[in-house]
């Protein structure tokens, strides 16, 4: 199995937290060069206030194929996303 | 697609079948409540729990030993479905296949049925964040995409005639995108659209995951030995890894197992080495999608 790439995004500053809306950074989403990042709605996921559509999220859905290359960590405006292996 | 072309297609293809373009199939099955629900909660389908289980960390679940297997056959099962549709979160019979332009533009012609329009490609905006309008929709799907304004291209034509929509798809075939043709959901065709790799949701978990979420086209790309001079512009072109360059013999060769048959890297040749070939006249590559 190897040693997991472990990526986080703290949503108290992006997303959730409503500081920043990812729709209008998606900074991360664009420089990824394996786009592991998805930018969807929260309605139905665990979240503070699940049934609300206008709120969106990123989730590094696949981890797996992370290169680590640290591009999105670099260019997050607000430092949100931590990676670890 | 094999016996299911056979079955549902004219000349073995399945997408050229003007009956899975209709609307009676959507009434059939009642599909427009169907697919507004699909379509309003597109983006979050990856990350919703479906038998207690997502896509977060897929990469992850498909190496372990016996829950990989698992997953993998529950997608396929899920994806190639031809039951009639349950659940509007789950990707139900929504299966594709690739589609070289000559085909894509067959579609258009003789099988799309009107209003045609074209929208935002999800993928590229959940995966990417950007928005590019190259998806091409056909009949109840147009309906049901005006009721979205999310994904109605702005400052660009929304409803389009044939002929535009086959100048638009020619314009992102030339661009590098690839063509294929949706089932969404099983039985109704109501997509076409123009991907790229990795960004497209459809082509991601084949190539990534080896997830058969796509199947190949009917076709294969050959290139001819003595018109070929090694430009290695087709080289660049090819999405799924299957033109390399041989630097002793001083030319590109494919690798036909691994070509989908989409046919991008016929734009670019300047001395007509590339030519595409029906995939059944292959012995060795026949039936394999």
């Amino acid at each position: 199995m190897g040693n997991k790439t472990k990526i986080k995004i703290d949503y108290s500053i992006c997303g959730d937290g409503y500081k920043v809306d990812p729709r209008n950074c998606g900074k991360c989403l664009r420089i990824c060069p394996p786009a592991l990042f998805l930018l969807h709605q929260t309605l139905g996921v665990e979240q503070k206030n699940p049934y609300d559509p206008e709120v969106w999220r990123i989730t590094p859905l696949y981890p797996s194929l992370c290169t680590r290359c640290l591009e999105c960590v670099g260019i997050c405006p607000e430092k949100a996303i931590t990676i670890t292996w | 697609m094999c016996d299911h072309c056979l079955k549902h297609g004219t000349a073995g293809k399945w997408y050229l079948n003007a009956k899975n373009y209709s609307n009676e199939i959507v009434e059939e099955y009642n599909l427009r409540e169907f697919l507004l629900e699909q379509y309003t909660n597109f983006e979050q389908m990856s990350v919703r729990k479906l038998n207690g289980f997502n896509a977060v960390g897929l990469g992850y679940k498909m190496q372990m030993p016996i829950i990989g297997r698992v997953v993998k056959h529950f997608a396929e099962q899920m994806l190639m479905s031809t039951k009639p549709p349950t659940d509007p979160f789950k990707a139900e019979g929504h299966i594709g296949q690739v589609v070289p332009l000559d085909d894509a533009i067959a579609i258009l012609e003789h099988c799309a049925v009107e209003p045609i329009i074209q929208k935002y490609c999800m993928c590229r905006y959940m995966s990417r964040g950007d928005k590019e309008a190259c998806c091409i929709n056909f009949g109840v799907m147009s309906e049901i995409i005006e009721k979205l304004p999310r994904f109605i291209p702005v400052n660009e034509k929304f409803q389009l005639t044939r002929d535009e929509a086959i100048e638009r798809f020619k314009e992102h075939n030339k661009k590098g995108y690839i063509g294929t043709i949706w089932y969404g959901p099983y039985p109704y065709i109501n997509n076409l659209c123009s991907c790229a790799n990795p960004e497209c949701a459809g082509i991601r978990p084949r190539m990534d995951f080896g997830i058969t979420s796509i199947f190949k086209a009917e076709y294969i790309v050959h290139i001819n030995p003595d018109e070929c001079t090694g430009c290695k512009s087709c080289l660049s072109r090819c999405q799924f890894g299957a033109i390399s360059y041989d630097p002793f013999e001083k030319r590109c060769i494919v690798n036909q197992k691994q070509c989908y048959g989409c046919g991008v890297c016929l734009h670019v040749c300047k001395y007509d080495a590339l030519k595409i070939f029906p995939r059944n006249d292959f012995p060795e590559l026949r039936g394999k999608y």
